[in-house]
């Protein structure tokens, strides 16, 4: 079994997405053995009215709730929010929230996201945040988004210790609080794996160590990445096969609540 | 490499670094990239080692190679060499370029990015590589910003101009996957056929290997990781590409290159 917590349906408007479709999706799966995923709207990232985007996937993905498991994408800065949110849970039947504070201009610690992640903690929704959407360097003429600083995140686990988070398209952990042994943050986190090394520094490994094998969680950023990297990752890591199989699927699935 | 794909070839990673012996750990981390090596298929890594400040001096460079040369013989097989050269030092470099092919062993050029490299002062460089028959691998990215960090790094379309000026040089494009536009890239390399491009770095874009296939044919693209292993290997196992292509990108091409100065 594997779950995938970082995919994405839609289109990215600087970069043409492949295989972006529910179907194409499926396909991609099916080739690499993966088995359910975690899907938000990609063109929400840059859409002004991210609920566009959740409706997009609430459609599209009608007919596979089987496999796919739908996140909402949130922006507490923009107006309706709540209602947005509200439609999200109750109709569209999404599992959880995705937010882009750097995409769409507002902070962790903006009272605006605390209302909307504790209003998620209060329904019972992780909450997921890319660290970044691509890779800064490659970036259009049009747009200048960093990264979300780990110590913003850090600020924001601890400003809201009841919610949960999934924490992708991150690097660099092991050198954050985020990383660290008895870092004074609460254990509301855990890490996906996309980005992290499994050979050379090893950030897998160290994350392993210190937070424990429960912290870590699979994800691949299809389709905007390549699944394979993801999965290479864990083959070659050094963890035994009951480790392996928490990061594969078990610690997502309690975090999504599904059957284990 | 489990996959049927690379069953019959050989690996070889045409971008890769060894640690500068300032860092406290170099032993180890050249010890762990071998390993690497092992644990994903690789058979043979082409590295180089770097100053870690540039512009990269005389004295800088040739303490650099001589490091890569100790690490040839360290891992004899395993590892082979750049000779890293700032071209600025023209004399230096061009001495430093014939002790390591025709003495040490080395197997190609490393330019960074201390000049662009369709500047004249690559030129004599360029016209040893191809007396010596051994590949240049270009430091190299295109950023629709300016990049104030390196404001003379060389993208693809320097590349493609130098590979212009001398068709017979065998020009390897760097890390295409190292952050920059590889979509720009791409399209600045197709009317080159001199040119080749390596899979490196750290970006795993969906796409990014069938799209540099298709405008610039399997026979041009050089499997890399620049360091980013698992990234590097698993997208060019992805890849929707045949199991014919992807040999000559795991290996084959850069296998070709090599054997240009003699059989290795």
């Amino acid at each position: 079994m594997i779950i995938d917590v970082n995919a994405y349906l839609g289109h990215f408007a600087f970069r043409q997405l492949r295989h972006n479709t529910a179907t194409g999706l499926l396909k991609l799966m099916d080739r690499q053995g993966i088995d359910r995923a975690v899907v938000s709207s990609a063109s929400a990232i840059t859409y002004r009215n991210s609920q566009a985007g959740n409706e997009e996937v609430a459609a599209e993905m009608k007919r596979h709730r089987d496999r796919l498991i739908p996140f909402a994408v949130i922006n507490p800065s923009y107006s309706g929010w709540q209602d947005d949110l509200k439609c999200c849970c109750d109709e569209f039947g999404m599992k959880g929230l995705r937010l882009y504070p750097r995409w769409h201009n507002y902070k962790l610690s903006d009272s605006c996201c605390l209302e909307l992640v504790n209003e998620a903690a209060g329904r019972g929704l992780p909450v997921s945040i890319p660290i970044r959407a691509e890779d800064y360097r490659q970036r259009s003429w049009l747009v200048d988004v960093p990264d979300v600083p780990l110590e913003e995140i850090a600020g924001l686990l601890k400003a809201c210790p009841k919610a949960r988070f999934m924490l992708m398209n991150g690097i660099g952990f092991v050198k954050s609080a985020l990383g660290r042994r008895k870092s004074g943050l609460p254990a509301n986190y855990c890490i996906e794996i996309s980005r992290l090394s499994a050979v050379l520094d090893n950030e897998i490994g160290h994350l392993l160590a210190n937070l424990g094998p429960g912290r870590l969680v699979f994800g691949t950023g299809m389709p905007f990445n390549y699944a394979a990297p993801a999965l290479l990752k864990l083959a070659v890591l050094d963890a035994s096969k009951l480790v392996k199989d928490m990061i594969r699927w078990r610690n997502a699935a309690g975090l999504l609540g599904l059957a284990q | 490499m489990s996959q049927s794909s690379t069953e019959k070839t050989i690996v070889i990673d045409c971008h890769a670094h060894l640690e500068h012996h300032s860092v406290a750990n170099w032993q180890e981390s050249d010890r762990r990239l071998i390993q690497a090596a092992d644990k994903l298929g690789i058979a043979k890594l082409c590295c180089s080692t770097l100053t870690p400040r540039r512009p990269g001096t005389a004295e800088g460079f040739r303490e650099c190679n001589g490091w890569t040369a100790d690490a040839m013989k360290r891992f004899r097989g395993r590892v082979l060499g750049y000779c890293y050269v700032n071209p600025g030092w023209q004399r230096e470099a061009l001495e430093e370029i014939r002790r390591c092919v025709e003495h040490r062993g080395f197997s190609g050029i490393k330019l960074y990015n201390e000049y662009t490299c369709n500047e004249p002062v690559v030129f004599p460089i360029v016209e040893l590589a191809i007396k010596l028959r051994v590949p240049i691998l270009q430091h190299a990215g295109h950023a629709h910003y300016f990049n104030e960090v390196q404001p003379r790094i060389s993208d693809g379309g320097h590349v493609a101009e130098l590979s212009r000026r001398y068709p017979e040089a065998m020009l390897i494009c760097g890390h295409v996957c190292g952050g920059g536009d590889w979509e720009w890239t791409i399209k600045a390399l197709r009317n080159t056929p001199g040119a080749y491009l390596d899979t490196s770095g750290s970006v795993i874009d969906e796409g990014v290997i069938e799209m540099a296939a298709r405008l610039l044919g399997a026979d041009r693209l050089l499997f890399g990781c620049d360091m980013s292993m698992t990234a590097g290997a698993g997208k060019l196992r992805a890849a929707n590409l045949s199991a014919r292509d992807k040999r000559k990108i795991w290996g084959e091409n850069m296998e070709r290159i090599l054997q240009a100065r003699g059989a290795r």
